[in-house]
Formats: C-alpha cells, structure tokens, sequence
C-alpha cells in the first residue's frame, strides 16, 4: 500500500473517533466543574476531582425514580416481545394457509415512521387508561418495538433443524412440549440478543415517554434529563452530571458486551 | 383443526401488539386526517380541510422542506461517509476492533444525551468548535450556531452526519462475505487498494447500501430529538422537522386533526422514498 493511502487511512479513523470521544470527554469532564469553573475555562481540567454535582444532581430531581421507571419500562417492553416474538416464530414454523400473509402483516410495521402515528398511539393509551404509567409506557415500547426483535428471533428460530422436531414428534411430544422443551432452549441465544438490543432502544427512547407521562411516578431518565437544562439553566454542570448518569447504564453494559451489541443491532436488519 | 387453534393461540399477543399498535393507529389516522378534532367531543368531518391548512403553513412547508434535507444529508453526505470508514476499517489496520467499538458507541447512547452534547457542541461561549477556530486564529467565523438562521438547521444535522457506526457495521457485516480470492486475483493484476474497493467491494455491498439508505429514510421522518433539544425547531423554524411539527400540533395546539393528517403526509413520504430504493435497487441488480 503507497504511503498517501497509509496516511489516509489513519486521517480517517482518527478524525472520527476524536469526532465520537471528544464531546463525550468534555462532558464527563465538565460534570466534575464548578459553574464558575466551566465558564472560566470550559476546556480545562477540573481543578478539583468531586462528586458533589453527580450526588447534587441525584438529590435535585428525583433521579432514582426516573431510572427506575426507565429500567422498568425497557425490561418489560423487551420481555413482552421476546415472548411474543417466540410464540409466534413457533406457531410460524408450521404450515397452514395464511402463514406468509400472518409474517406480512407482523413485519409490515418496521418501514413505517412510528412517529407519524404519535396522535392516535396517545388516544389509545389514554383510552386503555394506562396514560401516565410506567405499564402504558412498555406496552407501546412493546408494539412499536415488536418487528425489530420478532424478526432477529424468528430468524433465529427457523434455523432449528426439521429433524429435531421430527424426533420429537415421533417420541410423541404434544404442541406445548416441542415449544417449552426445545425451541425455547434452543432459541434462548437468540432471544437474548434482541433482549439486549430491545432493552437499549427502550430506555434510549423519547418522544412517546414525553408525550405519555406527565408525573415523576412514570417519567423516564430521558424526559427527567431534559429538566436539567430547563430549571437549571444557570448550572450546567448539574445536567452534565445528570446526563452522565443517564447514559451510564447502556454504556456499562455496552463495555461489557460490545462485541455481542453490535452484533445485535444490526443482526435482524442484514438478514 | 385441534393444531390450528394452538397455532392461533400462540400467534396471539403478537397478533394484538401490532394490530393495536400499527393496525389500528394506521386506519385511525387515515380516517380522522379529515376531520376537526380538539380531544374532545366527536370529531367533525372537514374533508381536505386539514391538508389545504397544512399545505398554507409555512412551518408545515418548512418541516417537509427540511426533512428532505435530512433525506438528501444522509443519503449523500452520511452514508458515502459511512462507506468509507467500513472500507478503511474492513482492511484490519492495528486496532480495527477498538475503532469499530468507539465509532458504534453513540448508537447506545440515547439520543437526548447525544443532543445536548452537541448542543454544548455549538454552544456559544462554552462550545469546542468556537473554541477550537478561536485557538486556530479564525475566531472571526466563530458564531451562535443554534440560533442564527442561516446555521441552525447544519447544527442539528451534525452529530447525524458524523455518527458513521451503525452504517459502517452494516457495510462491515456484508464486506466479510465477499470471498478473499477476489482481492487477491485483483492484486495480482496490480489493482490499488482504492481500484479494489471501488471495483470490488462498492458493487457487492449495494444491498447494504440500499438497507443503509432505507434506514436513512426512516430515521429523516423520525429525526426528532437534535432538532427538539438543540434548537426547539428555531430560529423562525428553520430547523423543524415533521416529527417535531406533528408534536407542536398535537402537544401545544391541540390540533389532533392537523396532526394527523401531518402524520400521513409523513408516512406517505415515507412509501414514496422506499419504493423509490428498492426501485433502484432492482434496477442496479439486473
């Protein structure tokens, strides 16, 4: 390879991850600063290494209770669609008239703009009376969610051998024993990469936990955040460290698994 | 007949998240576009009423406009980038796998966090990139990004143009398929790494491209928190996007009809620039 092409090629790679890690670095290090400090000189190192703004901030707004419900919201918006997504792979692996069209009609919503249809998912959540709820909130997550994680699942699934069914029907297992006994086992690896996957889009999202809740019981980390910068204005560094807490969980799991995340989030669409 | 009312059973919850979800939101919003609804009450049927409003309102106008520029951004700025990096990186240089995990890294990183980032980005007196033409001498360009017309709407385009990891992953995934003899006949013939990846590697990764570009469609109409956090649409809307417009109608004005109606205008662009990759698609395949 010549020499221009060497350079080139480490022009790029450096250009965008300093283009990643810089903004990020100036913001966990901004979180360590007094208000006065950043303004003074906002690209400096803190002259002090405190914590006060992250434990100020965790006492500001009610910071655990956003979490909770943020955790609570992506947990069960993803568990709702594994199980859906399993059983439907299964009752799919089997021949009957309108099997293809059933798949359509599962998979018709992931090229939609799901924000387009804000309007009539917010009169159906106040309809169903579960507006301003953490529950409301992970039933949508599960709807709109459902075609990202049922096609990684059902992908998954339909790789399971004929013959192990075969084998298993021969021995005599019913319905409900092939699906608990060995497609769930054997599907677990795939289920557990859209759960990851599932659970980072949820507690990431938020137009629809703006739109459905109002109340600090059912407001997610991704609305409370937004208070910081409104109320606090004058203390930036107070919303740093919110936001830094904010982002923490996906980033720890991201540092502990990035090899499978990045396989996740992108294994359903390339298939 | 037993088999069959068990493989209905166990197609049911799935059945009823997207029919309550999708279905339902879908023919409710094709029906009640044509109609005056405040939320309460019965709505009252108005006939194109809505869409002749929406097509007078210059931040109606100004969301489509913009969100065309998100469309024409991604597909011509941000996904050559992406293609780029994933070529750069598909030649393992030293460290290829930190490269890949750093530049993904905003792709878990919720939105509104990467918002207000830039947000501090461009800030006026804090913000690196005054900053940064400040320390090269060209402190004259130096300006408030967020709230000068003329800069606004690039502003909220910026993180999206420069987060090249999701694009590169999906063009990494497809690059790893293309069998290695390819490579190494083309060397024999003394083609240049660039002849290689512009002869070899473009032509074999356009499904990915094509995937790329519908993801780049999708995301245009749902592009929401950059333009919310950074610059509440502004200044003078030169910065909304139909996410954002259907959300002020709906939230602020009350105006469910109009954000309806708003709503399938977006979906049907939507349709519109789908069809229009897998027609390019199809036509690049034969």
């Amino acid at each position: 390879m010549s020499v221009a092409a060497h350079i080139f090629r480490w022009v790029v790679l450096t250009v965008f991850t300093a283009i990643t890690l810089v903004p990020l670095l100036w913001l966990l290090l901004s979180a360590f600063k007094t208000n006065t400090e950043l303004f003074a000189s906002p690209f400096g190192l803190p002259a002090h290494w405190s914590f006060n703004n992250f434990v100020n901030a965790w006492n500001a707004h009610p910071l655990y209770l956003y979490m909770r419900n943020s955790l609570g919201a992506a947990a069960l918006s993803a568990a709702i669609i594994i199980v859906a997504s399993l059983m439907a792979s299964y009752a799919l692996l089997h021949q009957f008239r309108l099997n293809r069209t059933t798949f359509g009609y599962l998979m018709f919503g992931i090229l939609l703009p799901v924000n387009a249809l804000m309007t009539p998912i917010f009169f159906i959540v106040v309809f169903l009376n579960l507006y301003n709820s953490v529950v409301g909130l992970s039933l949508v997550y599960a709807g709109l969610f459902f075609p990202l994680g049922f096609l990684v699942i059902k992908t998954y699934m339909d790789t399971t051998p004929e013959a192990i069914l075969e084998a298993a029907r021969l021995d005599g297992a019913g319905f409900h024993d092939i699906f608990f006994r060995i497609i769930v086992p054997l599907t677990a690896p795939g289920a557990v990469t859209a759960g990851i996957f599932l659970f980072i889009t949820a507690f990431n999202e938020l137009l629809f936990a703006s739109i459905l809740t109002t109340d600090t019981d059912a407001q997610t980390m991704q609305v409370g955040v937004r208070y910081f910068l409104t109320t606090y204005a004058a203390n930036y560094p107070l919303a740093f460290a919110a936001t830094v807490i904010g982002i923490a969980p996906t980033v720890v799991v991201y540092i502990l698994l990035s090899d499978r995340i990045v396989e996740a989030m992108t294994a359903g669409s390339i298939k | 007949m037993r088999q069959q009312f068990q493989i209905a059973l166990y197609l049911l919850p799935a059945l009823l998240l997207v029919t309550v979800f999708f279905a339902i939101p879908l023919v409710a919003i094709i029906a009640l576009s044509a109609t005056a609804w405040v939320g309460i009450g019965v709505p009252r049927f108005v006939g194109l009423g809505n869409f002749l409003t929406l097509f007078s309102d210059p931040a109606f106008l100004l969301a489509i406009r913009n969100t065309m520029v998100w469309v024409v951004v991604g597909a011509f700025i941000h996904t050559p980038l992406c293609v780029l990096v994933a070529l750069v990186v598909a030649r393992k240089p030293p460290g290829w796998k930190i490269f890949r995990t750093v530049l993904f890294l905003p792709n878990i990183i919720s939105g509104t966090a990467l918002a207000l980032l830039w947000y501090f980005v461009f800030h006026v007196s804090l913000g690196i990139l005054n900053g940064g033409l400040a320390a090269v001498g060209l402190k004259s360009l130096a300006r408030n990004w967020l709230f000068d017309p003329d800069t606004a709407l690039a502003a909220t385009l910026t993180p999206w143009i420069v987060y090249v990891g999701f694009g590169m992953v999906l063009f990494l995934t497809q690059i790893s398929t293309i069998p290695q003899e390819y490579y190494e006949a083309a060397k024999i013939d003394g083609a240049s790494t660039f002849r290689q990846d512009w002869s070899i590697t473009i032509p074999l990764i356009r499904r990915a491209i094509a995937l790329q570009l519908i993801f780049v469609v999708g995301y245009a109409l749902r592009s929401f928190e950059y333009p919310f956090i950074m610059t509440s649409g502004g200044p003078a809307n030169s910065s909304i996007t139909l996410s954002l417009y259907i959300y002020r109608q709906m939230i602020t004005a009350h105006q469910y009809g109009l954000a309806m109606a708003a709503g399938l205008i977006t979906i049907l662009i939507g349709v519109v620039f789908v069809a229009g990759v897998f027609w390019a698609l199809r036509r690049a395949e034969r």
